[in-house]
């Protein structure tokens, strides 16, 4: 059975609509990220879940009980907040028993409990410190182990980790995820943050203007993106906008752009030979040097000339940027291996790519 | 250094015309309630011995009852003030509607600068003795001219002024509350009534005892209120003051009052923060 399931859920505010014929099921155990921009609805769906905001139109069920009735505190949701909101005036123990009261859980078997939680997020023998005196990492746990303290039928996570610093979020990323994993916590995370949804969910769903755009574990959401819109938010891409193809066979098409560059990938599912936006991602792109002897340049392979003008070493990755024909621009990345052939800018390369690596939209007329 | 001996420079036109009009007149004051003062004359005996007679004075029961009614209406009107002003000022300061909120504000504003006479007269007109309720009080079997009812009476034209007040100085105190922690409360199983108590008030405790003091202040201080409303039947300090140095001319006695009220006054402050600090942390 779901744990949770959304039907067609509907929310305006004023003329504006939040949520737009929303439906969501979700198993148990799962973790599920969802994952948009800011203003796609993603805020407004999880307030609807926790019971904050009423929906318009639609049910919501969790555990096969509809809910739309219930007021928040009838609901067994978990929920951690951005800003982690612990109770200031109390302790981190008196914080981490204060929904166990209200839950019913007997007097005497809270002092456990709250010993058991804190040892679970690692932070044993803190029960007497206030949330001020601590750092913000030990906050999310705190704030974490109040929220699974009551055995939450569904946990929400909004936006986890944005309060935290690049190299904490790491470590709690994956603390967070072995300690959801652990308890067997349902999760929603909600997030606009593509590391965050895609590292922490075991599916990921994207929003857009209130709908859900597509729905799958973060592997196919990266790899097959259902419409430009998911392509283009999540991770990187170069883009070239065709307006006519020419030749196809095999199953391959050759696209030209308005600025004269020719693009080899496969041919668009609908048939739609008017022109369609192709997507590249940086990392599919060889950047090999213009002397070097030419690669093979058939209907399933690009290859094009560029200047290279710019070059960023971000560590692990280098960040190349190529200038084709037309002033187009390419962003390649390569991994930072040590064997890397010293670019500088300036210097004369061939940007080479698999036609099956293209992404192919249709364009969209609308 | 420099910076330090400037900026130094800056507080002394303040600091001298705090002195000069206040710090040197309530010593003017404190050294009147130290002499002695004969029936007939205007102020204390010039020259005469130093005395703690206008002190001693006060111990008797019928000044008890003045202090009484002074801090009992004060107190009262303070708590029911913070009662009614508590979810007026969490609905202003939670509102989604900016223009609503800045409209209730206004109005609050507006409302404290309606002259205290007017309204005084008002109250009476409506609920003294000649009022237009008397009929419906005398049907109802309630006596205006007892002195219940005149308590009654006095600690509504307190509440003119100490609701108001108290509602703008706790809509700053809920602002600064996250909202969020009202809602993590109610996520956590507290119902709407149990996170207000357990988490907006105690998180507020700060601005509630700023405003009780308010309210406190005005209260004790109150002239108008208890001189035109309290028919001569009751009295406040104020009023027994003013009648020492006005009526009767006896400096001595009524700069002693004025002395030991600042103190209390004081006093309930210092009590005041110090219970506010233990709230905040129960």
């Amino acid at each position: 059975m779901n744990v949770l399931e959304l039907k067609d859920v509907t929310k305006k505010y004023g003329g504006f609509t939040a949520v737009e014929n929303l439906s969501l099921e979700l198993e148990p155990g799962k973790v599920l990220s969802l994952l948009g921009p800011s203003g796609c609805g993603k805020t407004t769906t999880l307030r609807i879940i926790a019971g904050f905001a009423a929906p318009d139109e639609g049910s919501v069920q969790i555990a096969g009980e509809d809910v739309g009735e219930l007021k928040p505190y009838e609901r067994n949701v978990g929920l951690l907040f951005q800003d982690y909101a612990l109770f200031p005036h109390m302790t981190v123990a008196q914080n981490v028993a204060y929904g166990m009261r209200y839950r019913g859980a007997a007097a005497a078997a809270i002092p456990s409990r709250v010993k058991q939680m804190l040892s679970l997020v690692q932070l044993a023998g803190m029960e007497l410190r206030y949330p001020n005196q601590l750092s913000g990492g030990q906050q999310q746990r705190v704030a974490l182990a109040r929220a699974l303290a009551t055995d939450p039928k569904i946990v929400l996570l909004d936006e986890p980790l944005s309060a935290l610093d690049a190299k904490l979020r790491l470590e709690l990323r994956i603390e967070l995820k072995e300690i959801l994993r652990s308890v067997g916590a349902t999760t929603i995370v909600v997030t606009h943050d593509q590391e965050e949804a895609l590292s922490l969910g075991d599916e990921v769903v994207i929003m857009h203007a209130g709908k859900i755009v597509q729905r799958g574990t973060p592997t196919q959401i990266y790899q097959s993106p259902a419409d430009k819109f998911v392509a283009e938010f999540v991770g990187r891409s170069n883009w070239f906008h065709s307006t006519r193809s020419g030749q196809s066979s095999a199953g391959f098409t050759s696209y030209l752009t308005g600025d004269g560059v020719e693009i080899r990938a496969k041919s668009s599912p609908s048939g739609y030979n008017g022109g369609a936006d192709l997507c590249v991602r940086p990392e599919h792109i060889q950047l090999v040097d213009s002397a070097a002897p030419e690669a093979p340049s058939d209907a399933q392979h690009n290859s094009m000339a560029g200047v290279v003008l710019d070059v960023a070493s971000l560590g692990p990755d280098v960040h190349v940027v190529v200038e084709l024909p037309g002033k187009v621009r390419l962003l390649a990345i390569r991994k930072n291996v040590g064997k890397i052939t010293g670019l500088a800018p300036g210097q004369c390369v061939r940007a080479l790519f698999s036609a099956s690596d293209v992404l192919v939209f249709d364009v969209d007329w609308r | 250094m420099r910076a330090a001996r400037s900026k130094l420079l800056l507080l002394l036109p303040a600091a001298a015309v705090f002195v000069l009009f206040l710090v040197f007149p309530i010593l003017i004051v404190l050294n009147e309630s130290f002499h002695t003062f004969e029936p007939g004359r205007i102020g204390s005996v010039e020259g005469g011995p130093l005395t703690l007679a206008n002190y001693a004075e006060l111990f008797q029961p019928v000044y008890g009852q003045y202090f009484a009614q002074t801090y009992v209406l004060a107190i009262c009107s303070s708590a029911v003030s913070i009662v009614f002003a508590l979810p007026i000022a969490y609905c202003i300061a939670r509102t989604e509607f900016a223009w609503m909120q800045k409209a209730a504000i206004s109005a609050i504003v507006g409302l404290m600068f309606l002259s205290s006479l007017v309204r005084v007269y008002a109250l009476e007109l409506t609920f003294g003795s000649a009022g237009v309720l008397a009929p419906l009080m005398s049907i109802i079997d309630i006596d205006t001219n007892s002195r219940m009812y005149i308590n009654f009476v006095i600690l509504a034209g307190l509440l003119q002024y100490s609701i108001p007040m108290s509602i703008l100085i706790l809509i700053g105190a809920i602002k600064n509350l996250n909202p969020r922690l009202t809602e993590a409360a109610m996520s956590l199983g507290a119902s709407a009534l149990a996170a207000h108590l357990t988490v907006t008030i105690p998180l507020s405790m700060r601005g509630i005892v700023s405003a009780f003091l308010v309210s406190m202040t005005l209260g004790v201080s109150a002239f108008v209120i208890p001189l035109i409303l309290g028919r001569g039947r009751i009295l406040f300090i104020s009023n027994l003051i003013y009648s020492r140095f006005s009526e009767v001319a006896n400096y001595p006695s009524g700069a002693a009052i004025s002395i030991v009220m600042m103190v209390l006054a004081l006093l309930l402050i210092l009590v005041m923060s110090r219970l506010a600090t233990t709230l905040e942390r129960a």
